[in-house]
């Protein structure tokens, strides 16, 4: 049941924030059932979808990721009741606000996966890192991460010219 | 981009007698309070070692009542001292405080965040026909020239639900709204001018964190962005650690920020951080027909959910 390895130009690094009682099982069930997908893909489990911060999304894109996936068990089916419900408002917030400074959100998917639903795991898994692959590294926070300071650039003219008056 | 509104306009007055009829009401009503015993402190603005300045006192005794002003450079957002940010002001007692319309939103949001009840304090509303830019010359009399980005499109001018109210509103001129104006110009941008444009504002931000100190809803007594271990946002002022930095402030307020615009006022590298609130609003009002308003609302709209809330976005 080997797939034919295939090399690309460019392999996505993906970071899968999910939570332990769905998805991870969701994900675990696509691996016992020995169902292939990309390796690209590095899982990272939380008790609850509701646990998971949005800095943890942009620390992830901050250290390298190309993209992130975020997922938790579907409507109604949360462990502690109500946790995806929160998270989805959350997410639906932060998406307008990341889109507002500029990132691309086709790198940031959000889905629900259930503990039975190894198919589906393989699907959102394939989807994302062929889409990342072929928009290509992210690079705008590995930019800002590697630049040291200050660009320097005054935007005002006000503040442009106080700085020059300055002896 | 910068907190000075632009003259874009013909430069018109805004009548001062207003302010004088207002700081009247506000001296007479706080020695009333004082002096009844009903309120231990009322918080105010008294007038600043400078001309043309104003600051924030915590006036204990009707005498010092006297000292009480309102007027253009009154600009200030006093509902911080409400606060478990000042601890020692609410130790007093009772309080009133002076609150123009935009403060009083913040106001409603504390009380909606269960940080102070209603009936703990006595609300003296002031009636504003605006305040002072960040870069206005104080010694000229206000007018649209320097009058404050937010107050241009105020829509708060009278306070309501207050328990007295100073002043009354003068007819004031129609202005063009600038911060409007400037978030449809970003929102028509391309993702990637979107990024330029952010990335170079946040390169500026020294992370004086002035903006965080100064809003009423940043009272978390340890700040996310403060911890090192482990560390979420990197606390110093590179572009990745900013650019977080902003990303973090922007979500915790969403849903929640009153639009005082403090933040954008107080920050030294004049940093729009107002379109930034203003975007996130916009954003709650259309999922959720969430707005800030006058109102205590029990609960914020990232604070509760509805089952058959939007979800096009998950897969
Ligand atoms: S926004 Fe309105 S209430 Fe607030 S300072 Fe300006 S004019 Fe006054
Ligand atoms: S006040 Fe301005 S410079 Fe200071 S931390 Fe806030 S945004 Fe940065
Ligand atoms: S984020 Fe800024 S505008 Fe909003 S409440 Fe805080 S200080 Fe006021």
């Amino acid at each position: 049941m080997h797939a034919e390895k295939v090399n690309h130009d460019f392999e996505p690094k993906i970071i899968a924030f999910v939570c332990t009682w769905c998805t991870y099982a969701g994900a675990d069930l696509a691996g016992t059932s020995r169902m292939q997908y990309p390796a690209n893909v590095r899982v990272v489990k939380f008790p609850c979808t509701g646990r998971i911060d949005p800095v943890f999304i942009l620390r992830a894109f901050q250290k390298g990721a190309d993209g992130v996936l975020v997922s938790g068990c579907h409507p109604g089916d949360c462990h502690y009741m109500a946790g995806n419900f929160h998270a989805r408002r959350r997410f639906a917030a932060f998406r307008g606000l990341l889109d507002f400074v500029g990132v691309d959100l086709q790198r940031l998917q959000f889905s629900w996966v259930s503990a039975a639903e190894g198919g589906k795991w393989v699907e959102v898994v394939t989807d994302l890192t062929e889409r990342v692959r072929q928009l290509g590294p992210m690079r705008e926070f590995k930019e800002l991460e590697q630049e040291e300071c200050w660009s320097g650039a005054l935007a005002a003219a006000d503040l442009q010219e106080a700085y020059e008056a300055i002896p | 981009m910068t907190n000075t509104a632009s003259s874009i306009e013909q430069s018109v007055l805004i009548a001062p007698a207003v302010y004088e009829a207002a700081t009247a009401t506000i001296r007479a009503e706080a020695a009333r309070l004082l002096s009844e015993g009903s309120v231990a402190a009322v918080i105010g603005y008294v007038p600043g070692r400078r001309a043309g300045t104003a600051m924030p006192a915590v006036v204990t005794d009707a005498e010092a009542a006297q000292q009480l002003v309102f007027s253009p450079a009154c600009v200030n957002n006093l509902t911080l001292f409400l606060t478990k940010a000042k601890k020692e002001v609410r130790k007093k007692g009772r309080l009133a405080i002076v609150a123009k319309g935009c403060d009083l939103k913040a106001l409603a949001g504390l009380i909606g965040e269960s940080q102070l009840k209603r009936e703990e304090i006595v609300v003296i509303g002031v009636v504003c026909a605006g305040v002072y830019g960040a870069a206005a010359d104080r010694r000229a009399p206000l007018s649209s020239a320097s009058l404050a980005r937010k107050c241009r499109e105020c829509s708060v001018h009278v306070p309501e639900g207050v328990d007295l109210l100073a002043g009354t509103l003068p007819e004031l001129p129609r202005l063009d709204p600038l911060e409007a104006a400037e978030l449809a110009r970003l929102e028509a941008m391309t993702p990637a001018e979107r990024w330029a444009f952010w990335k170079e504002q946040f390169s500026r931000c020294v992370r004086c964190l002035a903006c965080r100190q100064v809003c009423p809803f940043c009272y978390c007594e340890q700040c996310l962005c403060d911890r090192n271990r482990p560390q979420a946002v990197e606390s110093t002022p590179r572009p990745a650690g900013n650019t977080a930095w902003h990303i973090v402030r922007a979500m915790h307020l969403a849903g929640r920020c009153a639009g005082c615009a403090e933040c954008e006022r107080v920050c030294p590298m004049d940093i729009p951080l107002n379109l930034l609130n203003r975007k996130m609003a916009k954003e709650l009002k259309a999922l959720y027909g969430h707005e800030a308003g006058l109102e205590p609302k029990e609960k914020g709209p990232l604070a509760e959910y509805r089952e058959d809330d939007d979800q096009s976005f998950i897969k």
